[in-house]
C-alpha cells in the first residue's frame, strides 16, 4: 500500500488530522467511561440475592390492639398467622422472620469465637422460624435446619442458642475449618451460640455497612412474615394475604408488598442513571461520525485534482478507495491510542466519585472496536465519492 | 463596531442556512445535554436552609466499642446515646438545642369507622421548630414548660390535619395517639423539603406527620423507628426506662445552635470535658473524638450531591466539548470559502485583528442561537427527568432551571462558540491578502 502519500497527506493537513485525532480520543474516553459506569450500575441492579425474589411476598403485621401487650397473645397471633398464610392456595411456604430482603438495612450484632482471640465479627442478625430458608429459597449446604424444640424455646428467655449462619460469614470466622458445631458468644459473654447449619448464598444491602453477605439466624417470632408463592402467583396473592390477615385478627394493620416491587424500587435509581448515559453515548457516537464524514468530505473535495491525476496515471478506483479508508483508519488509530490514555485518566477521576466503576480491558476493547467501526463507516461515503472522481478532471483547467 | 460585526455575522449566517443550521444543532445538542446535567448538581447541592446552616451544628461523640471503630461513614457513630444526651443537654452554651428521633405510633381517628393508622412521629424539644424554621400554618410549637412536664400537646402536619379534621384551623382539637389524648397546638403549612435534612440517618424521607414533646419517650415507652446502632448488650432483664439510661445504643440526633466561633469552641471544650469525665467511669474507651459540625459542613461531608450525578455531569460537559470540536471543520470550510472576500477587505486595509474579531463574533452569534435552542431542549430534558425521578423524589418538579442555570447555559454556549470558532477565525485572518486577489 502507498504509505508514503498517505502519511505525507496527513502531515500536510495537520489541523484536520489533529482534529480527528482529538475527537476520536475524547469520544473513546467518554464511551469507555460511560460503558464502565453502566456496567457498574447494572451490577447493582442485577446482584443476585440468593433468594427466590420474584416469588416472595413481604408482610408486616402492625398490631395496635392493647391485647397484643400480652406475650402469650402475641405468640398465639403469630403462630395463627403463619398457619393461615401457609394454607392459602398458591403459597409454597410461609415464615415469621425478622429478615426481609431488599429492605436496605435490618439488624446487626457482633460475635466472637468461644475461647478464641478477642476479635469481633459484625454480621446481620435475625430471628426466624425453621421455615425461613425454605421460604427464601436458600439451601442449607452443611449441618441441619432448626428443629421444633429450638423454635419453641424462643418463647422463653435463653442464654444458649442454636444458630445458622451464611457461608460468607462461616468462611470469614473459620477460614480453614468446618464451622458446624463451633460455638460463638456475644462480646460481653452473656450468651452462647452453637452453629448447627450453614446456608448458601446470602446477599442483602445493609446501608453502607460492609456486612451485605454476612447473616446469623436464630429462632424467634416476629410480626414480619415472608411468603413464597408458586411461580407467577406472587402479585395475585397480595390482596388475598391482606384479607386473610385482617379477617384473622382485626386489632392490627397489615402491609403487604411483593419483593419484586421492592427490588425494582431499589434498582430504579440505577436505571435512572443508566438512561442518560446511554443517551449521551449514542449521541456522541453520532456526532463523532458526522464530524468524520464532514472532515473527510472536505478533504476529498479539496483533493479532487490530485485524485484525478492519480487516476490518470493509472491508479485504480480501488486504490483511491483504499487510500482514503486507510488514511482515515490511520488517523483514527492514532486517536484511539491517545484515547486509551485519556480514558484511563478520566476513569481515575470518576472512580473517586463512583466506587467500583473502574475501567477494565474488555470495556476498552469494546470502545476501540466501536470507534474503529464508526470511523470506517463514516469515511466510507466520502471515500466512495473520491473513487468516482473521473481521471479526465486532471486535464481540465480551472 | 460591534453592531457592524453583528450585522456582517447575521448576513453570513443567512447566506448559508443549511450549514448554519447544522452548526446550531450541534451546539444546541451540546448545551441541551450539559445544562440539565449541571442543573441536577446545582439543585441537589442547594442548601436546604441557607439562613441557618452556619448556626445549626450537629453533635457526634465516639462512644463506640473500644475494640473496633464504628463501621458506618465517618468512622464515629452518626447518633448519640440517651444517657449522654441527658447529660449534655444540661449545657447552657448553645442558644437553642434539641435531641430528636423518629418513632411510629398509632393514631385513632375520632370516626370509629376508620381504621387506626400508623404515623411517623418526630420526638423533639420545643427548640426544634425555630431551629429548623418549621413553617406553621396555624398555632405554634410548644413551650419549654411543655417540654419539661411533658404536656400532652402535638404539632401535626397539613396532610394529617386533612385526614383527621378535614383541614382548617385545628388548634385546640384532640387527637388520640397510642393510649393517650393529645391537644393540637400547631398545624404545619405544606412542608416538602428536598431531603429530611434534620435527620442525617434518613435518606429520602419526608417530614413526620406528628411532632411530639421528647419527654414522652419514658412514660409512653416510645421506641425509635429509625436507625439504632448498638455494640454492647445489657445484663439481666432491664425495664425499658432502665435500658434507656444504661444502654450504649445510639439512636438520637443532637442539634445545637452555636451562632459564633467562641460558643462553638466553648461547646466543643464542654463536650471534651464531659467525655474525659466519663472515661473515669470506664466509658468512652476509644480515643477522644467529639465532632460539632455545622449543617453546611455536614452537607459537604455527606455528599448531598450523589456521586452518580457528578459523574454524569462530567460526561455531559465533555460531550459538549466534543460536539463543539466537531464544528471546527464546518466553520473552517465556511470561512475558507469566503477567503477571496477577506482578501479584498485585507487589501483595503482591514487589520488581521478586525478580521479575527469579525469571524469570532459570527461564531459566538451562532453559539448563542444554538444555546437558546439548547435551553429549550434543556427544559424538555428536565421535564422528562422530573417525570422519571418522581418515584424517588416524591416531587413532580424538583429539577428546574433558575437564573443561575440560564446564565450557565449562556456561558456554555459562548464557550462552545469559542471552541468551534477560534481556530477557523485565526486561519482566515492569517491568509495573505495578495493570494486571493490574483485569481479574480
Amino acid at each position: 500500500m502507498e504509505f508514503g502519500p498517505i502519511f505525507r497527506a496527513a502531515i500536510r493537513h495537520r489541523a484536520r488530522t489533529l482534529l480527528i485525532v482529538v475527537q476520536v480520543a475524547l469520544s473513546l474516553a467518554i464511551v469507555a467511561n460511560c460503558l464502565s459506569l453502566i456496567r457498574n450500575f447494572k451490577g447493582y441492579m442485577t446482584h443476585e440475592s440468593g433468594f427466590d425474589d420474584d416469588n416472595l411476598v413481604w408482610i408486616v403485621s402492625e398490631p395496635f390492639s392493647p391485647a397484643f401487650k400480652e406475650d402469650a397473645y402475641q405468640i398465639a397471633s403469630i403462630d395463627d398467622d403463619v398457619r393461615r398464610l401457609s394454607a392459602i392456595p398458591g403459597v409454597r411456604a410461609a415464615t415469621t422472620t425478622g429478615f426481609l430482603p431488599w429492605a436496605g438495612g435490618g439488624s446487626s450484632g457482633e460475635v466472637r469465637v468461644v475461647g478464641g482471640p478477642a476479635i469481633k465479627f459484625r454480621t446481620q442478625w435475625y430471628g426466624a422460624d425453621p421455615h425461613v430458608f425454605d421460604t427464601l429459597g436458600v439451601r442449607i449446604i452443611r449441618g441441619r435446619n432448626f428443629n421444633a424444640q429450638e423454635y419453641e424455646a424462643s418463647a422463653e428467655r435463653r442464654t444458649q442458642f442454636s444458630i445458622i449462619i451464611s457461608k460468607a460469614l462461616a468462611d470469614l470466622i473459620f477460614p480453614h475449618e468446618d464451622a458446624v458445631g463451633k460455638r460463638l458468644e456475644d462480646p460481653d459473654r452473656l450468651e452462647v451460640y452453637t452453629i448447627v447449619g450453614i446456608i448458601d448464598k446470602f446477599y442483602s444491602p445493609y446501608g453502607g455497612w460492609p456486612i451485605d453477605e454476612y447473616a446469623l439466624f436464630m429462632t424467634d417470632r416476629n410480626f414480619t412474615y415472608l411468603v413464597r408463592a408458586e411461580p407467577g402467583k406472587a402479585a395475585g396473592l397480595v390482596p388475598v394475604i391482606e384479607r386473610t390477615l385482617l379477617r384473622a385478627n382485626d386489632g392490627r394493620n397489615a402491609r403487604v408488598k411483593t419483593v419484586h416491587e421492592l427490588r425494582s424500587d431499589y434498582a430504579y435509581g440505577y436505571q435512572l442513571a443508566v438512561m442518560p448515559l446511554n443517551f449521551v453515548m449514542i449521541l456522541l457516537v453520532v456526532v463523532t461520525a458526522l464530524g468524520i464524514v464532514g472532515t473527510t468530505s472536505f478533504s476529498v473535495a479539496e483533493r479532487r485534482r490530485q485524485i484525478g491525476t492519480r487516476r490518470a496515471l493509472g491508479a485504480t478506483r480501488q486504490a483511491i478507495l483504499r487510500h482514503f479508508l486507510f488514511e482515515n483508519w490511520l488517523v483514527t488509530t492514532v486517536g484511539i491510542l491517545l484515547g486509551l490514555g485519556l480514558a484511563v485518566a478520566l476513569n481515575i477521576g470518576l472512580v473517586t466519585l463512583v466506587e467500583g466503576a473502574k475501567i477494565e480491558w474488555p470495556i476498552l476493547a469494546a470502545g476501540v472496536v466501536l470507534l474503529w467501526t464508526v470511523g470506517l463507516l463514516a469515511a466510507l461515503g466520502p471515500a466512495l465519492r473520491a473513487a468516482q472522481v473521473p481521471p479526465a478532471i486532471a486535464t481540465r483547467n480551472v | 463596531m460591534l453592531t457592524y460585526n453583528l450585522r456582517l455575522a447575521w448576513h453570513s449566517v443567512k447566506r448559508n442556512p443549511m450549514l448554519t443550521a447544522l452548526i446550531v444543532t450541534g451546539i444546541a445538542l451540546g448545551v441541551g445535554v450539559a445544562t440539565p446535567a449541571l442543573t441536577t448538581i446545582h439543585v441537589l447541592g442547594q442548601d436546604p436552609i441557607p439562613q441557618r446552616s452556619g448556626v445549626l451544628h450537629y453533635v457526634r461523640m465516639d462512644s463506640w466499642d473500644p475494640a473496633v471503630p464504628y463501621p458506618g461513614r465517618g468512622g464515629i457513630p452518626t447518633q448519640i446515646t440517651y444517657r449522654d444526651m441527658r447529660e449534655i443537654m444540661k449545657s447552657r452554651i448553645p442558644v437553642r438545642q434539641t435531641a430528636d428521633f423518629q418513632a411510629a405510633l398509632y393514631v385513632y381517628p375520632g370516626d370509629r369507622r376508620q381504621r387506626p393508622s400508623r404515623e411517623t412521629v418526630r420526638m423533639a424539644f420545643s427548640d426544634f421548630f425555630p431551629m429548623f424554621d418549621v413553617p406553621l400554618r396555624y398555632g405554634s410549637g410548644w413551650d419549654k414548660a411543655a417540654d419539661a412536664k411533658p404536656e400532652a400537646v402535638v404539632v401535626i402536619n397539613d396532610d394529617l390535619n386533612i385526614r383527621l379534621f378535614g383541614g382548617g384551623n385545628s388548634v385546640g382539637r384532640i387527637v388520640r395517639i397510642a393510649d393517650r389524648d393529645f391537644r393540637v397546638v400547631g398545624v404545619l403549612a405544606p412542608w416538602r423539603p428536598r431531603t429530611l435534612f434534620y435527620d442525617p440517618t434518613n435518606s429520602g424521607g419526608q417530614p413526620e406527620s406528628i411532632f411530639m414533646p421528647f419527654n414522652w419517650i419514658e412514660p409512653m415507652e416510645i421506641r425509635s423507628n429509625g436507625q439504632r446502632d448498638g455494640w454492647k448488650s445489657m445484663e439481666g432483664n432491664p425495664t425499658y426506662v432502665e435500658r434507656l439510661h444504661g444502654s450504649e445504643t445510639v439512636f438520637l440526633q443532637m442539634w445545637v445552635d452555636l451562632p459564633d466561633p467562641t460558643r462553638a469552641r466553648a461547646y466543643h471544650e464542654f463536650l471534651d470535658a464531659y467525655v474525659r469525665e466519663q472515661k473515669k467511669f470506664g466509658r468512652f474507651q476509644r480515643p477522644l473524638d467529639n465532632r460539632v459540625t455545622s449543617l453546611s459542613s455536614l452537607l459537604a461531608e455527606w455528599q448531598a450531591v450523589g456521586p452518580i450525578f457528578k459523574a454524569i455531569a462530567t460526561i455531559s460537559v465533555l460531550f459538549l466539548i466534543v460536539a463543539s470540536l466537531n464544528l471546527i471543520g464546518l466553520f473552517l470550510g465556511k470561512f475558507l470559502a469566503r477567503a477571496p472576500v477577506v482578501g479584498i477587505r485585507r487589501a483595503l486595509g482591514a487589520s488581521r485583528a478586525s478580521i479575527f474579531l469579525q469571524h469570532l463574533i459570527e461564531c459566538e452569534l451562532v453559539g448563542l442561537i444554538g444555546g437558546a435552542l439548547g435551553l429549550l431542549i434543556s427544559v424538555g430534558v428536565l421535564s422528562l427527568l422530573n417525570k422519571g425521578s418522581e418515584r424517588l423524589t416524591h416531587r413532580p418538579d424538583l429539577f428546574q432551571l433558575d437564573v443561575t442555570m440560564v446564565l450557565a447555559a449562556f456561558l456554555l454556549s459562548l464557550a462552545a462558540g469559542a471552541i468551534a470558532g477560534i481556530y477557523p477565525a485565526w486561519r482566515i485572518c492569517s491568509i495573505p491578502p495578495a493570494q486571493h486577489l490574483k485569481n479574480q
